[in-house]
């Protein structure tokens, strides 16, 4: 626990310092939660919906942090200390690799829950916003989002070959998320032809579950989205921790 | 005397080229070995080989009676490192490459202390990248003695240093010595070696060609100095009359 500890805190600040996170993970969901509040204001989702076109999104925007921990700042870091060797050096230290792994998913956590945190403080002062469905059921969801994401990019990070590669996968996997599943175009906008490939992405998902719960739709909707995203979990840890490489 | 590093007839290529054909030697507690050769005559492989970070075709290395693939946390609870290429995240400072060390082991040595008798208590908030050479060589020899170790392994500690920052270095060693740690060290200059090491073994394109003490490997080439010697065993004889 110490060296968790120690670790997270040192990390972070180095992350930190990076700057980088702090603006994909926290200034981008609060644009874009000011800028749909703006547009979109307190009109319905569609005519007749009970509910508003911004407490639709409200979902997707809580998603924009962790695609952009979980599909381009965890890969990336990971394979840059590989190619650093800064893992190398941590494997002649008694401290395990899923230590090191768990270490830089409670980075990428947190920059996620302040994220989300703060829009939805933003957008319950400014925009009036107010969660119909459940809290913890939000909050629980949205930690098997999150983790399930993350799962993947640790799979990107572990299995690019070098550097390079790992920057090309974690954008091929990024931007499409970021723009198709929901996250910053609201997935109801966008024609019929790309909501269908946009489904197939891990993201849509998501956004599709934080969606249901969000807005208090019922739970056996969010059945099918939660399964996809427990599996993909289970199977990217595993593959992630099984194929885990020092150098 | 018991035995710090155990290396049994070790083997070990890359895509068919060898890399160290069948090394055997011993280590005791306390001693100070010096591993010599040319560029690319395999001291890092065998390094890397005995350390576990890469994995031997044949034979056996066991450091403290450990193997170190197998009982890897164990093991490294209680030996340092130093590699050659010295790694660490950008933009991280003295004090906090220190202090994510520490937090890696059970019983690790108070930094502070270490810094202070390396000198670089100064430099605690100082960024590892605005070291220079000589200090940041000092740092890894605190980070490698932060576990408290019982042995060290240090990958071309003074190559690229200045002569009055690679005397500081040796200071150092030579305290650690006397304080009876076990150092494994690879260089290339043998000044280093004739003043550090107790016994050395000299490498030449994978086999070991010598092993034994400074003085015997003097005695046993036809020539009086250490370096002449070095370039007699790894065959570089048009060099020795240059010098």
């Amino acid at each position: 626990m110490k060296t968790f500890k120690t670790m997270l805190k040192i990390e972070l600040k180095l992350s930190l310092r990076g700057m980088d996170m702090f603006i994909f993970a926290i200034c981008l969901p609060v644009v874009m939660v000011i800028l749909l509040g703006f547009i979109y204001g307190d009109r319905p989702a569609f005519s007749g919906a009970e509910y508003t076109f911004f407490e639709q999104s409200f979902g997707a925007l809580a998603t924009i942090s962790i695609c952009a921990g979980g599909v381009m700042g965890l890969p990336l870091l990971i394979s840059d200390y590989r190619h650093r060797k800064i893992l190398k050096r941590f494997q002649v230290t008694p401290v395990s690799p899923s230590r090191i792994l768990m270490v830089h998913i409670g980075i990428y956590a947190i920059y996620a829950i302040v994220s989300v945190i703060l829009i939805y403080i933003i957008s319950a002062i400014f925009f009036g916003y107010r969660m119909e469905g459940s809290l913890v059921w939000f909050a629980v969801t949205y930690l098997l989002v999150m983790l399930s994401m993350f799962s993947i990019g640790m799979v990107v990070g572990g299995l690019a070959p070098d550097q390079k590669t790992a920057g090309i996968a974690a954008s091929i996997l990024y931007f499409p998320m970021l723009i198709f599943s929901g996250a910053t175009l609201p997935y109801e906008v966008m024609p019929e032809v790309f909501q269908k490939i946009a489904n197939v992405l891990p993201l849509t998902q998501g956004i599709k579950l934080l969606k249901i719960v969000s807005l208090g739709e019922p739970a056996a909707l969010g059945i099918v989205p939660m399964v996809f995203l427990t599996v993909l979990l289970v199977l990217c840890s595993g593959i992630a921790v099984r194929f885990f490489r020092w150098e | 005397m018991k035995t710090a590093i155990d290396v049994q007839d070790l083997w070990k290529s890359y895509s068919g080229i060898p890399a160290v054909r069948g090394m055997s030697m011993r280590v005791a507690q306390g001693e100070v070995f010096g591993l010599l050769g040319a560029n690319g005559a395999g001291k890092s492989t065998a390094i890397e080989c005995i350390l576990g970070t890469k994995k031997a075709d044949r034979g056996s290395a066991a450091i403290l009676g450990l193997d170190p693939q197998q009982q890897r946390s164990q093991l490294f609870e209680q030996v340092g490192v130093q590699f050659q290429e010295a790694s660490y995240p950008d933009k991280i400072k003295v004090g906090e490459l220190c202090e994510e060390t520490c937090c890696l082991y059970r019983k690790a040595a108070d930094y502070h202390f270490l810094l202070n008798q390396l000198g670089l208590t100064e430099k605690k908030k100082n960024f590892v990248s605005e070291l220079s050479g000589g200090e940041k060589q000092r740092l890894f020899i605190v980070l490698a003695l932060i576990p408290n170790p019982k042995v060290v392994f240090l990958d071309e500690l003074t190559t690229g240093l200045d002569p009055r920052a690679r005397r500081e270095v040796w200071k150092c060693l030579l305290e650690m010595k006397k304080a009876g740690l076990s150092i494994f060290l690879t260089s290339h200059f043998m000044e280093e070696v004739e003043l550090l090491c107790d016994r050395v073994a000299v490498l030449k394109k994978g086999d070991v060609v010598f092993c034994g003490t400074v003085n015997e490997m003097i005695r046993k080439s036809p020539y009086e100095r250490l370096e002449q010697a070095y370039l007699w065993f790894t065959d570089e004889e048009e060099e020795i009359e240059n010098l």
